[in-house]
């Protein structure tokens, strides 16, 4: 199982989702992908297209407006 | 040929190590409890209302106003941008499907006054403006800009509240852009505007068919954003 | 008790909010605004007098234009930002947005990342602007409001706004990633 960071600090939406989108195509199952985000609409929607694939997914605050989204690829 | 960013994957970490400890991945930013700031900025909400209601009441209504279409906007990340845009982009609706509601909510209530005036002999107030080709042409750029630029109207002066330094830009070229609009005003006038009449749907189908319509056909766009976004499931 | 571990605070303060709740008070906020001051939200009319005033400030002179020549549109521009209601509004939803993420620890000054993000900034600001002079609004003055008034252009402003949203997905994924 590899771990994978993804920083999207500073992009414009919807680029963080777009490039998460891109990512998680390429994992192995078992692999999980932290995307770190400062966009306020980035720690909804990610989430929410993460959960739609039917991945796990944790969502962490580790800043003032800044998360990690913790994806795990489960199939 | 110009590479697409994804691709130089200049951003990916591979970290081959399997993660036991998720906090000492990443050393903790020192975090600042902000909420201070906001009582401060609150009080100072309240006291600008204050200052404004002993002007006019309407300037203190249109302030509060403001403040809570700026408080529900952030609050809910509620982004008209991504309504039309995602459902090709990146394949959610949801966003879509608020819009929908947040429309077919306020059509009952704008038609409820509308009707109520209009009963009376009154005129029909609301936001109603020429309709022709302009109109899809202004809409079709403003689309384009608010993609690429990352939000709407509204979505842009949520996001300068927020701290977006792109949206502080964004703010002010659309201010810009407006007064460029303006300055060719005869040019769209004498193509679009002068032969383009106000339509009031219900002045022309009647109110019945009028309500009833609009009604049925967010209801079926809801019903269609839905099954759109969910077909991706699969 | 912390109040940052009351459930209510969490939910309210701290917590994002459904898109459904929010598309619910916002509409309510809107039909609200119509009963009691005879007008729908708009945002971009107000954007245009930020706009005229600014040319103004910088000493540039308004009275040559077309669409200036209707004195109304001028004496408008009379109006002091504080006493001018639209400003307020739009004002207020920048506060509003600032304060809502500040209760919840969520405000941060988000920096430029590239020049291409300046681009689209730039470029994606004009045409909206220019934008809604064409088509008499922005996603709310002539989209939510004028749907809202049972307005056709309306509804042809949020047909053809999904067509401005496709080309610029593509322009998008294409230039500004």
């Amino acid at each position: 199982m590899v771990e994978y960071r993804l920083d999207c600090l500073g992009e414009a939406c919807p680029v963080p989702l777009l490039k998460t989108q891109k990512k998680m195509a390429e994992l192995q199952v078992g692999d999980i992908l932290v995307v770190e985000v400062d966009h306020s609409c980035a720690m909804k929607n990610v989430p929410e297209w993460a959960r739609k694939e039917g991945y796990n997914v944790e969502i962490e605050e580790t800043g003032d407006g800044e998360w990690d989204i913790y994806i795990e690829k489960t199939k | 040929m110009k590479k697409n960013a994804i691709d130089k994957e200049e951003n990916v970490v591979e970290t081959k190590t399997v993660v036991t400890n998720r906090a000492a991945v990443r050393p903790r930013k020192k975090r600042r409890n902000q909420l201070p700031f906001a009582i401060v900025v609150f009080l100072g909400v309240i006291y600008v209302a204050y200052l404004l209601a002993g002007k006019s009441a309407g300037l203190a209504i249109s302030w509060i106003f403001g403040i809570c279409f700026g408080v529900v906007l952030q609050k809910s990340r509620f982004c008209f941008t991504a309504g039309f845009r995602d459902p090709i982009l990146t394949g959610s609706t949801s966003l879509t499907k608020a819009v929908i509601i947040a429309v077919a909510i306020a059509t009952v209530g704008f038609g409820a006054v509308q009707y109520a005036a209009a009963s009376k002999g009154g005129a029909i107030a609301g936001s109603i403006s020429p309709a022709g080709w302009h109109v899809a042409i202004g809409s079709i750029m403003f689309g384009i800009g608010m993609v690429i630029s990352g939000g709407c109207a509204s979505g842009t002066l949520m996001r300068v509240g927020e701290g977006f330094v792109m949206q502080w830009i964004t703010l002010f070229f659309f201010v810009l852009g407006t007064l460029w609009g303006v300055r060719h005003w005869a040019f769209w006038q004498r193509l679009f505007f002068d032969g383009a009449p106000r339509v009031h749907l219900p002045s022309v189908l009647g109110w019945p068919l009028a309500i009833t319509l609009q009604l049925v056909v967010l209801g079926a766009l809801y019903i269609v954003a839905d099954k759109w976004g969910n077909r991706q499931k699969d | 008790m912390k109040l940052e571990n009351n459930k209510y605070f969490k939910a309210v303060v701290k917590e994002a909010w459904p898109y459904t709740v929010g598309a619910v008070l916002l509409a309510l906020l809107n039909i609200s605004l119509f009963i009691v001051t005879g007008s729908a939200w708009g945002i971009s009319g107000t954007l245009l007098n930020w706009g005229a005033k600014l040319y103004q400030a910088v000493g540039g002179q308004l009275q040559n234009w077309f669409y200036y020549s209707d004195p109304a549109r001028l004496r408008a521009l009379e109006t002091p930002f504080f006493s001018h209601g639209g400003s307020l509004m739009n004002l207020g939803i920048i506060v509003g947005a600032f304060l809502a993420s500040l209760a919840a620890s969520q405000f941060k000054i988000r920096k430029i990342k590239s020049v291409r993000q300046v681009i689209a900034a730039i470029v994606g600001g004009l045409l909206m602007g220019y934008g809604t002079r064409v088509a008499f609004g922005c996603n709310i003055g002539a989209f939510f409001s004028g749907v809202a008034s049972f307005s056709l252009h309306g509804w042809i402003y949020g047909i053809f706004i999904f067509v401005g949203a496709w080309i610029g997905s593509k322009l998008l994924v294409k230039y500004f990633m």
